[in-house]
């Protein structure tokens, strides 16, 4: 009993005498245990506060929306709600009017004008309730409007003003607030892509959404929510039949189809499944460095546990010192830990808060997560002392206590280390032999570097594979008439109409050429898609996509899919799918299904981009209809000046450059960097705690070759620099590794995870140069430079006292 | 198998270097050392001249300030008092990056515990020593250095593939492929077994007579007799200096 006190008392001395170590490696540790709490806790509060925000504002369970153009007299569409089978089952209806628009809210300090919406919806809707963030909300009888809330932060506009939408119409606005569906801006209808930057919503009265239309007691929209348990899809389909029987042609969502109610919560799965890779590897890389540091640790004692075994102590015992190195690292990893775990967790917290701006964010502290990280960041210590400890309890005390050149070990790899014999002078061949007389050492360092590099090549990948899409595809829209825009119609008008006139004839405008914009669905082998088709001119027109097999003349006669639609659909060109769309009849416009050969694939990234040659449209009954231009400027006329004549013209609904899908997405990504640079802060310097660690325990056991070669004059710098160069090989390793891994994972997440979560968008996996470059300069180039720290230690050595050291 | 200490082994010391003077002059050297609030004193005013090519053993019991006298004169160590020259260099008032070029090129070491390292074969590690004194064709003379300790067919081998005796030789030969002229040997038989320690010390006293100024520091009497000269340390005062009793006696005739 008294001999166990003496080893406590010894195992506290050992902790004062080695604290900065200790501690070290405990933060090491940390670092891996409260990241992966960190990121995994984020899965809890996310999913508690979509959930408690969805069912605030009490969201929809079935949108119906009239296609492209069509309108019908208010009521209508309620009406057919109480004739449908499932009547009974929805709780409440509310009837909207949707405008596409332009919206702009310049000021003299910032010019803002964008494409948009008009959501005009009862002041007091049932469904779909709108979440006032600032100012005031909508009120009977007040034309004031809403803006969205993220769009108004993102300009930081002020809770009330005026705005103007298109057509040059000017509107007050009464303060910020969100709907459901704009919780995250996420889609501008028909598979288009953007963000709170380059989207505005505006909610409006129905009254004032309808005065604006020129549509007095019109609606275009139904929103539905049901009775618990009640079967979505076929109330929605119901009601499509109902109002087709009307021609009424329509699309129907439901609420597990909503692209942001879909994205917010796969994103919180897909975001999972990444945040447990990365996690993992952080712990990994954690668990790898702490495994080899309590190791050595542990070794240097191996001559003190062989004199207390010679002096007859039993093996339990002797365990109890080296075990109380595991205990002081774990329970110190452990707190720290827990430390770590709230600061990055209140860190991704704050930018969850920003990036998405929920009417209620709820962030309980997810104690099951921090237990499993705590358990972990208890035991792996233990194991890393574990194994050398029943090592070195298990030698006879005769080799224990060896010194000298008779404790000079085998060494693995003799044959091998013999080989690597570099020209150059003889100190220049240690570093390479350091590593290969010491493989465990060597591997283990190298792992837990690897596995921090692999964390920032995954990270780094995903939005390399991003960026490199994007720009793929501007280059692509950028191919022909880089400056033209993109006029939608708030209509579909006759190629001769009047208002198209009013945009070719206006004079700002240069060359124009027609287009009309239908939504469908695509279907093959069982599997369903949508598609926004572009109904155009293949042939000629001022821009066409890249037609990848088949020829231009078989893409002109079937339709021209995205890759990623025709990779989901199973087709290939030459194979036949079966197209759903809206088809013009004498009374409106009702749906059809069409079988159309696949012409060709076009590069595009997002799915549900298709193309058509308006050779077929008289197949949709469309021949001759238009409901969007591209448009050049004319000499001498810019964009901007473009965009903002076209505003003030009757019926122009938005006006977007060819790049708008991407810039929105590179603002996007803007964002999404903050989150990953937590991630990548977090993996560098777990990064260089290991090497400094290694370096600073490489430099004890080290001390007497270090002290012997300054015996022999060699200066510090050449010593120093052997420890460089060990390193680098070290890091170059631990790189290769990273380098491997990271694609490995970063090819994971984008192919297969990112695909699950947001499968509209297409992109292949890409690690840029750059990625490369950084993980080499971050691996190799500050793995390598850690020795530096040892400087001042080396040059403080008491040279006689470490020669005069045995073992 | 290693080979035995060639006879007529030639010693390597750079002649250019031992020309440029070998003198060893300590004067009033005194070395304390402060632990916590205890001033220990190690080397109390301690005169000392050692000539060139000498051979010259230091005794005395543990304690005695002999390993820090060495250490002083090697550069490794600063003196509290007084002055310590080598070669007419004043160690005392020299530089740390001064002390190290000295050690490069004026004396080296060869340690109680060899201190060889473990990731350069016997051949390399002697070859360390001509690398870092910066000596032209160092390969070559490790080659001939190693060859001069007997142990040509064991220089592919690593330390740990070494007996203790072999190890020791390469250590030595490590110092005398340095080419410095003054060679400093701390207990250099005090890990090997007679015969072998014998065979060190023939070849220490070679090198002297080749003019390599050797000091070396022993608690063992029976070493002092082959000295020129020996110098007896008692708590940090010479207690005794001159030629051993009796005179020089041949390594042969040495017994312990």
């Amino acid at each position: 009993m008294r001999t166990r006190g003496l080893l406590l008392r010894w195992a506290l001395r050992d902790l004062r005498r080695r604290w900065v170590l200790v501690t070290a490696i405990a933060l090491v540790l940390a670092l891996g245990t409260g990241t992966y709490a960190a990121l995994l806790g984020t899965s809890d509060w996310r999913r508690a506060s979509n959930d408690r925000s969805f069912e605030l504002l009490r969201m929809h369970d079935v949108r119906v929306t009239l296609s492209e153009g069509l309108t019908a007299e208010a009521g209508t569409l309620a009406a057919a709600v109480g004739r449908i089978p499932q009547a009974a089952q929805v709780q409440a209806v509310a009837e909207r009017l949707i405008l596409p628009t332009l919206v702009d809210v310049s000021s003299a300090g910032q010019q803002v004008l964008v494409p948009g919406r008009i959501v005009g919806m009862p002041v007091d809707a049932p469904v779909d309730r709108l979440s006032v963030s600032s100012g005031q909300g909508l009120r009977a009888g007040d034309p004031a409007v809403v803006l969205e809330r993220s769009f108004a932060d993102y300009y930081d506009l002020p809770d009330a003003g005026t705005l103007r939408v298109a057509g040059d119409r000017s509107l007050s606005y009464a303060g910020h607030g969100q709907l459901p569906e704009y919780f995250a801006i996420a889609g501008g209808g028909g598979g288009a892509f953007t963000t709170e930057a380059g989207f505005g919503v505006v909610f409006a009265p129905l009254e004032t959404a309808q005065a604006l239309a020129d549509a007095p007691g019109r609606v275009n929209e139904v929103v539905l929510r049901l009775a618990s348990g009640a079967d979505d899809g076929a109330v929605a389909a119901a009601l499509q039949q109902e109002l087709d029987a009307e021609q009424l042609a329509s699309t129907a969502v439901v609420k597990g189809e909503e692209i942001v109610y879909r994205t917010l919560y796969e994103d919180i799965e897909g975001d999972a499944q990444f945040w447990r890779i990365i996690a993992g590897l952080l712990l990994a890389g954690a668990a790898f460095a702490t495994f080899n540091l309590t190791t050595r640790v542990v070794e240097s004692q191996r001559r003190e546990i062989g004199v207390a075994m010679a002096l007859g102590l039993p093996r339990r015992q002797l365990a109890i010192r080296p075990l109380a190195l595991g205990v002081q690292i774990s329970v110190l990893g452990v707190l720290l830990g827990i430390g770590v775990g709230v600061v990055t967790g209140r860190l991704f917290g704050g930018l969850f808060r920003t990036l998405l701006p929920l009417p209620v964010w709820e962030q309980p502290f997810p104690y099951a997560t921090y237990l499993q990280a705590a358990a972990l960041g208890f035991l792996l210590p233990l194991l890393g002392v574990a194994w050398p400890t029943w090592r070195a309890i298990r030698v006879e005390p005769v080799e224990a206590i060896r010194v000298g050149h008779l404790a000079a070990r085998q060494v693995r790899f003799t044959p091998l280390l013999r080989r690597l014999a570099l020209p150059g002078r003889s100190y220049s061949r240690m570093p390479l032999r350091n590593l290969v007389r010491t493989p465990r050492r060597t591997v283990l360092t190298s792992l837990g570097v690897g596995a921090a590099i692999a964390t920032l090549v995954a990270v780094f990948g995903i939005l390399d594979s991003f960026t490199g899409t994007l720009d793929d595809f501007d280059a692509e829209a950028t191919r022909s008439a880089p400056d033209r825009v993109t006029v939608q119609f708030a209509d579909v008008f006759p190629e001769d109409a009047p208002q198209v006139a009013a945009v070719t004839g206006a004079p700002q405008v240069g060359d124009a050429a027609t287009t009309l914009l239908v939504d469908g669905t695509a279907r093959s082998a069982g599997e369903e898609i949508p598609l926004a088709v572009s109904i155009r001119d293949l042939g000629g027109g001022l821009w066409r996509p890249t037609i990848d097999g088949g020829g231009a003349d078989a893409a002109r006669s079937g339709i021209v899919l995205s890759q990623v639609a025709a990779r989901d659909l199973g087709v290939q060109p030459g194979d036949r799918i079966e197209l759903d769309h809206p088809q013009r009849t004498a009374a409106g416009f009702t749906r059809a299904t069409t079988t159309i050969v696949v012409g060709g694939i076009h590069p595009g990234p997002i799915r549900a981009v298709a193309y058509l040659d308006r050779s077929q449209a008289a197949a949709f009954g469309t021949s001759g209809l238009v409901n969007a231009l591209e448009v050049t400027p004319a000499a001498g006329v810019s964009r901007d000046e473009l965009t903002r004549a076209l505003f003030a013209v009757p019926d122009v609904a938005s006006v977007q450059a060819a790049t708008a899908v991407t810039d929105s997405f590179r603002d996007a990504l803007g964002a999404f960097t903050s989150v990953l640079g937590v991630a990548a802060a977090v993996t560098l310097l777990l990064a260089l705690l290991i090497a400094f660690n290694a370096t600073s325990i490489a430099t004890d056991e080290r001390a007497r070759e270090n002290a012997t070669m300054f015996a022999f004059g060699l200066p510090r710098r050449a010593v120093v620099t052997m420890g460089v160069v060990e390193n680098a090989f070290i890091g170059l390793l631990g790189t290769a590794v990273g380098l491997g891994l990271g694609y490995l994972f970063t090819r994971y997440t984008v192919e297969v995870q990112l695909h699950r979560t947001l499968p509209e968008f297409g992109m292949p996996a890409s690690v840029s140069p750059t990625t490369v470059v950084v993980a080499l300069a971050l691996g190799v180039g500050a793995v390598a430079l850690t020795p530096l720290v040892t400087l001042r230690s080396l040059g403080r050595m008491d040279i006689p006292a470490t020669l005069r050291v045995v073992e | 198998m290693a080979q035995p200490v060639r006879d007529d082994a030639k010693p390597v010391v750079d002649a250019s270097r031992a020309a440029a003077g070998t003198r060893v002059d300590l004067d009033g050297v005194s070395r304390r050392y402060r632990i916590g609030d205890v001033t220990v004193t190690a080397l109390e005013q301690v005169d000392l001249h050692v000539d060139e090519a000498a051979f010259v053993v230091i005794l005395g019991p543990s304690g005695s300030g002999k390993t820090t006298l060495l250490n002083l004169i090697g550069a490794l160590d600063v003196a509290t008092e007084g002055r310590v020259r080598v070669g007419g260099q004043d160690v005392t008032a020299a530089s740390r990056s001064e002390r190290a070029r000295l050690r490069r090129h004026t004396v080296s070491f060869v340690f109680q515990s060899f201190n060889l390292f473990p990731g350069l074969t016997a051949l390399e590690n002697v070859q360390f020593g001509a690398d870092v004194a910066g000596r032209a064709q160092a390969r070559q003379t490790a080659e001939s250095t190693l060859a001069g300790v007997g142990l040509a067919g064991r220089a592919n081998h690593f330390p740990h593939q070494l007996s203790g005796g072999e190890q020791q030789r390469v250590a030595i030969a490590r110092a005398l492929a340095t080419g410095n002229p003054v060679l400093l040997a701390d207990e250099p038989t005090g890990e090997l077994d007679f015969r072998t320690g014998v065979a060190i010390l023939d070849l220490l006293r070679k090198q002297a007579e080749a003019g390599t100024t050797v000091l070396v520091v022993t608690h063992n009497r029976e070493i002092a007799r082959v000295a020129d000269r020996v110098i007896e340390l008692s708590s940090g005062h010479i207690v005794a200096d001159g030629p051993p009793p009796g005179g020089r006696a041949p390594v042969s005739e040495l017994h312990w």
